[in-house]
């Protein structure tokens, strides 16, 4: 009798252990009917992959509730991992929509069959560089490449800031430039792919100017907005990075940063809104992505301290943005530069990484 | 391999085994329950995802890495680098807790418990606070290397990982080693001083030899922590790649989830085999120290020669310490710390009124929620572990400590396959989708499960190494007296490793509060987090709503410490073991 209830006192932490799985199992009848309806059925809700900053997150979730009424949540990813969670939960989907992040996200999420062909009736206003070709994502925004300075380090080195990719080479700029590493960041493989643009797709005079700017490169930074975050605590002189990141970052405290563009021509990236296959309120998913693509929608950015470029041509664009008229801008194609990037990421690991500075 | 992931086909066969037994003493059917139990737990919050995401690694795409990553130059160098920075990391992590421990129970010096507490801080590092904190002191624009010493530090890379890693990590080693010195039984260092051994050579022949099993855990757990760790890396790690950041990076800039299953499975390899040292080596060096018999005081050192140096490293780590939480207590209250040192109250506010106040609420009841299931859970394992289970010992052991040994990030993805859809076979249920928005809980019961398969790993090796010193003796006495092992787990076993089962509960509260990269793949919009809003504000530039975040992370981390060891060591609490039973 005393043994038993000593091993019962005994077992009661492991009852408790196994409590979340031992009820699960009781709910096994009234789960599997609820499970079809799901936590975010009616029409009342959407569900977001959202890839930028926080507060645009909430910006435009508590903005788009306030235009239809649709109660909109969020979770906050990186483009990356954000297409790495809408593959692992395919099966059962739990976004309505995957917004922002550079299209090759996107592209990579069409390949896995992970999102689906969806055009908006609004995205006729969207100049067609900026959308997909066979309808899968739609641009909402874009961002432009550029060199982000320290002038402080600068005035100590005597260079001026940068304004071309031959600038970079300066000897005086030796292990004080920073970019990532183009197989981590969508941002660095922008500036690979740009480099073989301007060389004619000439791989062998890439390389070699990769393999030059390699010698001034302090090191190859994993996320592709590190090197602003570099260039303003003076950890180099240079960060190349896209411009908006710059702006961000100098509006944050890092008041010495200067934002420079390439004359030679610079490449960009195109923050894109896709429908998620099989989600669960598809119908509201749409009227998101329709919404995204206005000047309603593009015109928050600035407020909440996003200066990505609206790609609808009635929106705001402020003081703080680029102004892609006065940058050149190579002509960029997403789905050629995602083609190449598996053997150019290869040859840069193996020939310009290990290379001694 | 594929045998050692695999609980289901071992756990039968393990009740099996001992199921003979119970038979023999004829009612200890509590003890297949608890097995039963705790191997169908391991196997639901370890085994199933690992399973899941592992099976994409034999993909033909992860297959390739697998294969080619000692004939590729790039993936060997990154499998290199990996091994390099591990066996650093544990052997100066090691050495440094040693000291401390030592310092600290067997020197005699002023301040113990202001050293105690140092040594305790690192427990709670929040992701990117010290690997932040050591680019604004130590960076090339560094406020002590550039502003004090002028001189141009560069802090990335392995250098700058060995500080970030062993301040992050020694304090496991410490706890361990405290506990353990504290259980040394005094006779025998008596004995030998009585034989006319000096405290040195006391030392070196009696007590080290006495806690080989004890470093040889640190040394483990140490290895695989910091292998398997992804913050430190990814910030400070330049181009000095590791494997759990290569996998990382595989998922998150290659979108390739098998690359980074591959790379993951890799990772496995060193741990694994670091593992199976200290098993099937040290393990039959254990010496018991607990007898149960009646044992002496302490005498403290007094003596120069050891005080004089324990003292001035012990000063040493615990200045470093000081001198990074301080950094990240007065990064809050600034702009951009060393960059634009304005003084501002913003950041406090940002995080206590505004977005950070909710996910500071979640990520603390969730937690507190999965601290005590990982800590007794630990024990448990431990103990079935060292004293109950023969063949399969070593199997559960290891699925135990999988959690930990593999990175973050390859868990949560196969949290978010293994969980968010109902196990449904035959027409029924049998197990309900936890993990993502749509699941029951908004998907925190996910995030516990995940909390414990991370902290459980640091509670069941300090229960282990307590364990060994324990002779068995006391265990039989219990058992012959009538108790069943449930009875003497409760009475006997659970009260001789108090110490270890407070490390294995501040451990899990403190990782719980601590997980970043699984949580990333699993949080949703009802759960916020507080370390992916860490992230989120580290990536927008925001460095003082970060530390603000870390900051109060810390408090709440050390006040629920604070209050843990009150509570554990309350003499009311004590008394259990008094308690004629």
């Amino acid at each position: 009798m005393r043994h038993r209830r000593l091993a019962a006192l005994a077992a009661l932490p492991l009852g408790s252990a196994l409590a979340l799985s031992a009820c699960a199992v009781d709910q096994a009848a009234p789960g599997a009917s609820s499970g079809a309806s799901g936590g975010a059925a009616g029409s009342g809700t959407v569900v977001i992959a959202c890839t930028p900053q926080e507060e645009q997150c909430q910006a435009m979730a508590a903005a788009f509730t306030k235009a239809t009424g649709i109660k909109t949540s969020y979770v906050r990813l990186s483009s990356g991992e954000a297409v790495a969670r809408l593959g692992a939960g395919k099966s059962k989907p739990e976004f309505d929509v995957l917004y922002g992040g550079p299209s090759d996200g996107h592209v990579a999420a069409a390949k896995s069959e992970l999102i689906e062909k969806y055009v908006s009736p609004n995205a006729a206003k969207i100049p067609d560089k900026y959308k997909a070709a066979d309808g899968t994502w739609t641009g909402t925004y874009v961002g432009a490449l550029g060199f982000c300075s320290n002038t402080d380090v600068l005035k100590k080195l005597g260079v001026e800031a940068p304004t071309s990719w031959q600038a970079l080479l300066d000897p005086k700029l030796a292990k004080n430039v920073a970019i990532a590493h183009p197989s981590t960041s969508g941002t660095s493989y922008t500036a690979v792919w740009t480099q073989m643009l301007l060389n004619g797709k000439d791989e062998a005079k890439t390389f070699d100017y990769l393999k030059k700017l390699h010698s001034n490169v302090l090191q190859y930074s994993k996320s592709g907005s590190a090197p602003g975050q570099m260039a303003g605590r003076g950890e180099v002189a240079v960060g190349i990075v896209f411009s908006h990141d710059c702006v961000k970052y100098q509006k944050e405290g890092f008041t010495m940063l200067k934002n420079t563009f390439p004359a030679e021509g610079t490449g960009y990236e195109i923050g894109a809104v896709s429908l998620v296959k099989g989600g669960p309120n598809p119908a509201n998913g749409k009227k998101f992505i329709d919404w995204t693509l206005t000047a309603d929608h593009q015109n928050i950015g600035p407020t909440v301290g996003s200066f990505q470029i609206p790609t609808n041509p009635e929106a705001k664009v402020t003081e703080d943005m680029v102004k892609l008229d006065q940058v050149k801008l190579v002509d960029y194609s997403s789905d050629e530069a995602g083609a190449a990037k598996k053997s150019l990421t290869a040859r840069f690991d193996a020939e310009i990484a290990p290379q001694p500075k | 391999m594929a045998t050692l992931l695999a609980p289901p086909a071992g756990a039968p066969e393990s009740g099996a085994a001992l199921a003979r037994r119970p038979l023999r003493s004829g009612r200890d059917l509590t003890l297949v329950a608890i097995v039963t139990t705790v191997s169908l737990v391991l196997f639901v919050i370890v085994g199933l995802p690992l399973i899941r995401i592992f099976a994409v690694a034999f993909a033909p795409e992860g297959w390739e890495i697998v294969t080619s990553m000692l004939t590729n130059p790039v993936n060997r160098r990154v499998l290199v680098n990996t091994v390099q920075l591990g066996v650093i990391v544990a052997l100066i992590g090691t050495a440094i807790g040693f000291v401390l421990a030592y310092t600290q129970v067997r020197v005699r010096f002023r301040g113990k418990r202001v050293l105690h507490l140092l040594a305790l801080v690192p427990i709670v590092t929040p992701p990117f606070a010290l690997a932040t904190a050591t680019i604004s002191l130590f960076g090339r624009n560094g406020i002590i290397t550039n502003g004090l010493l002028g001189i141009q530090g560069d802090v990335y890379g392995l250098k700058g990982l060995t500080l970030v890693l062993v301040i992050s990590f020694f304090p496991v080693a410490y706890m361990n080693f405290k506990g353990m010195l504290e259980s040394l039984d005094p006779s025998l260092d008596e004995a030998a001083a009585n034989l006319g051994a000096s405290k040195l050579r006391t030392f070196l022949t009696v007590t080290l030899p006495m806690l080989v099993p004890g470093i040889a855990g640190s040394v483990l757990l140490l290895f695989v922590e910091s292998i398997s760790d992804l913050g430190n890396p990814l910030v400070l790690g330049g181009d000095y790649t590791v494997l759990a950041s290569r996998a990382y990076i595989a998922i998150t800039g290659e979108y390739s989830v098998p690359a980074g299953a591959a790379y993951s499975l890799v990772l496995l390899v060193p741990a694994l085999s670091v593992f199976l040292v200290q098993r099937y080596w040290v393990g039959k060096k254990n010496v018991v120290t607990v007898t149960g018999k009646p044992s002496g005081t302490i005498d403290l050192i007094t003596a120069p020669s050891l005080r004089i140096p324990a003292l001035v490293i012990s000063g040493l780590v615990a200045a470093t310490v000081v001198l990074l939480y301080l950094t990240v207590f007065v990064g809050g209250f600034v702009r951009i710390l060393g960059v634009n040192n304005e003084f501002t109250l913003r950041n406090y506010q940002f995080v206590l009124a505004g977005i950070g106040s909710d996910a500071m609420f979640t990520t603390t009841t969730l937690a507190l929620v999965a601290t005590p299931i990982a800590g007794l859970l630990g024990m448990v394992i431990a103990w079935l572990v060292v004293r109950k289970l023969k063949r399969f010992a070593g199997l559960m052991d290891f699925v135990g400590m999988l959690g930990l040994a593999v990175p973050g990030t390859v868990i949560g993805i196969g949290y978010a396959i293994a969980f968010n859809t109902p196990w449904i076979a035959g027409g029924r249920q049998w197990f309900p989708a936890v993990a993502g928005g749509s699941a029951m809980l908004g998907g925190a019961a996910a995030i516990v499960m995940v909390f414990v398969a991370r902290s459980l790993p640091s509670g069941q090796r300090s229960g282990i190494a307590a364990l060994g010193q324990i002779s068995p003796a006391i265990d039989e006495a219990s058992t012959s007296l009538g108790a069943s092992s449930a009875t003497t787990f409760r009475k006997v076993t659970l009260p001789l490793i108090r110490p270890a089962l407070l490390a294995g509960l501040t451990y899990a509260f403190a990782r719980s509060m601590t997980t970043l990269s699984p949580i990333i793949f699993i949080t949703t919009p009802q759960t916020k987090i507080m370390t992916s809003q860490i992230l989120a504000e580290v990536d927008a530039g925001r460095f003082g709503n970060a530390f603000a975040y870390c900051a109060i992370l810390i408090v709440i981390v050390l006040g629920v410490i604070g209050l843990l060891n009150l509570a554990l060591l309350h003499p009311s609490l004590r008394g259990i073991q008094r308690r004629p039973s």
